[in-house]
C-alpha cells in the first residue's frame, strides 16, 4: 500500500536524517542482534521490569473500579525499532491465531520518499522480524527521506463506529475505555469489521479460538484487560525492549501516558473521522493514518 | 385427516401424498419435468455448498479480514432489495390506485415472499451465529445500529407479506388490503435501512453517504420490475392464469415502469462514477479506479453497463423491440445486470481499504474471489426461488380477483367476494404445461 504524502508546503517537524534504501536494510539488519540482545536482557530484568512499568495497580484489597481510569497509549515511532517482540507476546498472552494475517496488534515499517511518498508495509505483521526493504517497492525507486516503524493496535476510540454499528450490542465500551466485545453475543455479521477505520478486527477462523475458546466470533485488541485490571500492563508494553510502547492511566497526571503526553507531540490516526482514538503516536510523518 | 389451504382440502396421509406425486410427475408435460430436473440439480448443489458453509465450515469462503463481506452479502442485498422492489412496482396497482399496474398483484406477492425467504437463507449461511442475531436483535437491540433497523423492518415485511398472501389464498380481502398498504410502505423503508448499513461507514468512502440508502431503492426498483418482466413473459408466452390481462395491461405496464427506472438507473450510475473521479478522495477514488479500469472492470463495463443498461434500454425504446420477448430479454439482462451491480458495490466499498487491516497490507486493491461453496449457494438460492415459484405458479390460484383492486379500499371498487370465486383462469384450460394435478391432493 502506498499514500501519497503533502507537498513540501507541510514540512514534516523532526530533523530525521535522510535516509538511503541501503541505509533502511542496514537499520533493518542491525535491529536483529539489538533485539537478540534486548530480549536477552528484558527476560533477565523481568521482575524489576515489572515493578518499575506496571501499570497503577489499585491498592491491595481494593476492588477494581473502572470509572477511575481512563486508559490509553502512547506509541513512540521515534524509539520502536521493529523487533516484533510485541506481536509475539500479544499472540501468546491473548491466544491470538497462528495465521500472520490475523494479529490484535502488528508493527508497520513506514518510509518517506523524497517525493513524500509513503510506503507502508508488515510481512506478517512484523512478528518474525523487521519489514525489509523488498517489501517497500515504492521506496526503492526514490531516495528515501526517513523511515520508521509503527506499532499498531485497536485505538479504543472514545467514539467507536465498532460499537455503533454492532446490531446485538456485543461489542461495548467499558468505563474505563477499553472496546470489548461479548463472546457469548457475537453473530460473526463481520460489520464491526468492515466499519473500524483501523482494520484493527478480524474474525477468529474455525479450528481457532479466543482465551474464552470462540470460533467463529470477532476478536481485537483489549489493552490486555484482563492485565491492566489486576495492575499489570499490556503484554505488548510489557516485553517491548526500548519502552516504545507507553501505557498507562490518563486520569492519572504522573503516569506514563500522561507524562508522554504532556512532554512529546502526539496525534491520532484519522483524527477526522472524529473516533477520538486513545491510542496516540509521537513521530509520525506526512499523511500516515 | 387433512387441512384446508387455499380453498382446497389437502391430505396429509403419506400414501395419498405419494400417490398424487406419482400422479403429478405422469402429469407433468416433459419440458417442465426437464425444468424441475434442472432446478433441482443446481438446489441439490446448493445444498452441498449450505452444509459445507455450515458451522465450523467458515474457511470454505473465500473473505478475509481485508474483505470481509463477499457474495453471500451482495447475493443477500440483492435478494432483498429485490423483494423489496416487486412490492414497489406493485404498490402502484394496490395501493395507488393505477390500475394498469393492478394484475401484478398475485404474483408479486409470492415473489417477494420468496426472495425475502431466500434472503434469508443466504444471510443466515453467512452469518456464524444466526440464532443468536435473532434473539440477540430482541434481547439486547441496538437501535443505532443501521443493520438492526435494517432486520427489524425486513422482518415486519416479512410478516406483513406472509399476511398479505395468506389473506389473499383465503379472501380475506379487509385484511388483505391494509396488509398491502404497510408492506408497501415497509417496502420502501427497509431497502433504505439495507442501504444505511453501508451508508453510516465514514471509513468506507465508497459506500459513505446520504445518497446509498436511496440508491438503494432505485436499484430495488429495477430488480423487483425486471423479475416481474420475466414474469409476466412466461405467464404470457406459457398462457398461464391471467395471461390475456399480462399481455394487455400488465407487460405494457412492466414495459413502463422498466424503461423509467432503467433509464434513472443510468443517471445514478453515471453519477456516481462522475463523484468517485473528482476530488481524488481516498478510498473513494482507488474504488473507483478499481470499478473503471482495475479488478472491478470487466464486470462494470461488460455486466452492469453494457449487458445491464444500454442493451435493456436499447430494447425498451427501439419500435421493434417493444414486443414482450424485447421485455423479456430487457428484464433478462437487466436482472443479471443488477446482480452485477449489487457485487461490485459491495466490493468496491472494501477494495480500497486505506489501512493495514489486522496486520495485512493489501496492495493497491484487497482482493477476494468467491469460493465454488459460495457461488454454489447464490446459485443453489436462485434455482430453489425459481423451483418454489414454479411450483406455485402451477398448483396455486393465479388469476385476478375483484378483492385485490385495492380501488375498493379507496372506496371505487367492489365489496367483499368470497374465496375461489376468481375470474376463470384462461390458460389452464388452453395450455397443457401448467395444467397441474393439484386437485388431486
Amino acid at each position: 500500500m502506498s499514500e501519497t504524502g503533502p507537498t513540501g508546503a507541510n514540512e514534516p517537524r523532526g530533523t530525521r536524517a535522510t535516509l538511503s534504501r541501503r541505509r533502511v536494510l542496514q537499520l533493518g539488519l542491525a535491529a536483529v542482534p539489538a533485539v537478540c540482545g534486548a530480549g536477552l536482557l528484558s527476560g533477565a530484568l523481568a521482575t524489576s521490569h515489572d515493578v518499575v512499568r506496571a501499570a497503577e495497580p489499585e491498592p491491595a484489597g481494593v476492588a477494581y473500579d473502572p470509572s477511575a481510569h481512563d486508559w490509553a497509549f502512547v506509541m513512540d515511532t521515534t524509539t520502536c525499532i521493529g523487533c516484533g517482540r510485541c506481536v509475539e507476546a500479544c499472540k501468546l498472552e491473548n491466544h491470538v491465531p497462528e495465521d500472520p494475517k490475523l494479529n490484535r496488534t502488528w508493527v508497520e515499517l513506514h518510509v518517506l520518499a523524497q517525493d513524500w511518498t509513503v510506503s507502508v508495509s508488515s510481512p506478517d505483521g512484523g512478528r518474525p522480524s523487521p519489514p525489509v526493504e523488498e517489501t517497500v517497492p515504492a521506496a526503492s525507486a526514490a531516495p528515501v527521506r526517513s523511515a520508521y516503524f509503527v506499532p499498531r493496535t485497536c485505538m479504543q476510540c472514545e467514539n467507536p463506529p465498532c460499537t455503533w454499528v454492532c446490531p446485538v450490542s456485543a461489542t461495548y465500551r467499558t468505563e474505563d475505555g477499553i472496546i470489548l466485545v461479548d463472546e457469548k453475543r457475537c453473530i460473526g455479521c463481520g460489520y464491526c469489521v468492515v466499519a473500524c477505520p483501523y482494520g484493527a478486527r478480524y474474525m477468529v477462523p474455525a479450528g481457532d479460538t479466543t482465551p474464552k475458546g470462540v470460533a467463529g466470533i470477532v476478536d481485537k485488541c483489549t489493552f490486555c484487560y484482563h492485565r491492566i485490571t489486576r495492575g499489570l500492563l499490556p503484554a505488548c508494553a510489557e516485553v517491548c525492549p526500548v519502552n516504545a510502547r507507553i501505557f498507562g492511566d490518563l486520569n492519572d497526571a504522573t503516569s506514563a501516558v500522561s507524562v508522554a503526553i504532556g512532554e512529546k507531540r502526539v496525534r491520532a490516526m484519522k483524527p477526522a473521522l472524529g473516533t477520538r482514538p486513545r491510542v496516540f503516536y509521537t513521530g509520525l510523518e506526512g499523511e500516515v493514518d | 385427516m387433512s387441512v384446508h389451504v387455499a380453498g382446497r382440502d389437502l391430505s396429509t396421509d403419506p400414501r395419498v401424498i405419494a400417490r398424487a406425486l406419482r400422479l403429478e410427475v405422469a402429469a407433468t408435460p416433459r419440458p417442465l419435468r426437464i425444468w424441475y430436473g434442472i432446478l433441482l440439480l443446481l438446489c441439490l448443489v446448493g445444498a452441498v455448498g449450505a452444509v459445507l458453509s455450515l458451522p465450523p465450515g467458515w474457511e470454505v469462503l473465500g473473505t478475509s479480514p481485508t474483505f470481509e463481506w463477499g457474495i453471500l452479502i451482495a447475493a443477500y442485498v440483492f435478494f432483498a432489495i429485490t423483494t423489496s422492489g416487486l412490492c414497489l412496482a406493485s404498490s402502484l396497482g394496490t395501493v395507488f390506485g393505477i390500475e394498469m399496474f393492478l394484475p401484478l398483484e398475485k404474483r408479486h406477492a409470492i415473489l417477494a415472499l420468496l426472495c425475502l425467504v431466500t434472503a434469508f437463507g443466504v444471510i443466515a449461511l453467512d452469518l456464524q451465529f444466526p440464532v443468536r442475531m435473532v434473539f440477540g436483535a430482541v434481547l439486547s437491540p441496538s437501535p443505532r445500529s443501521p443493520m438492526w433497523w435494517m432486520g427489524v423492518f425486513y422482518g415486519v415485511y416479512l410478516v406483513f407479506l406472509i399476511i398479505e398472501v395468506l389473506s389473499m389464498f383465503t379472501g380475506r380481502w379487509r385484511l388483505h388490503r391494509i396488509a398491502c398498504v404497510l408492506s408497501s410502505i415497509t417496502a420502501i423503508v427497509a431497502p433504505t435501512t439495507l442501504g444505511a448499513v453501508f451508508g453510516v461507514l465514514a471509513s468506507r468512502p465508497y459506500w459513505h453517504g446520504a445518497f446509498t440508502p436511496p440508491a438503494m431503492v432505485a436499484a430495488a426498483l429495477l430488480s423487483g420490475t425486471a423479475l416481474l418482466g420475466i414474469v409476466f413473459y412466461c405467464v404470457y408466452r406459457f398462457r398461464l392464469a391471467g395471461y390475456e390481462r399480462a399481455a394487455t395491461i400488465a407487460i405494457p405496464a412492466i414495459r413502463l415502469l422498466l424503461t423509467i427506472i432503467v433509464a434513472v438507473t443510468v443517471l445514478v450510475v453515471g453519477w456516481d462514477t462522475a463523484w468517485g473521479l473528482y476530488g481524488n478522495v481516498p478510498g473513494l477514488s482507488d474504488a473507483t479506479a478499481a470499478i473503471l479500469v482495475g479488478p472491478l472492470a470487466l464486470s462494470f463495463w461488460i455486466f452492469r453497463v453494457l449487458l445491464g443498461l444500454v442493451v435493456p434500454l436499447v430494447l425498451l425504446v427501439l419500435p421493434r423491440t417493444r414486443t414482450p420477448a424485447g421485455l423479456f430479454a430487457a428484464s433478462c439482462l437487466a436482472f443479471v445486470g443488477l446482480f452485477a451491480d449489487r457485487a461490485i458495490f459491495v466490493s468496491a466499498g472494501q477494495i480500497a481499504p486505506g489501512t493495514a487491516v489486522a496486520g495485512v497490507l493489501p496492495s493497491r486493491f484487497a482482493e477476494y474471489a468467491p469460493s465454488l461453496v459460495e457461488l454454489s449457494i447464490v446459485v443453489g438460492a436462485l434455482a430453489a426461488l425459481a423451483l418454489v415459484y414454479t411450483l406455485a405458479e402451477r398448483h396455486l390460484p393465479m388469476g385476478e380477483h375483484q378483492g385485490h383492486l385495492v380501488g375498493a379500499f379507496l372506496g371505487s371498487g367492489k365489496p367483499d367476494a368470497p374465496a375461489g370465486s376468481e375470474a376463470p383462469a384462461p390458460g389452464r384450460s388452453a395450455e397443457p404445461l401448467f395444467n397441474g394435478a393439484g386437485g388431486v391432493l
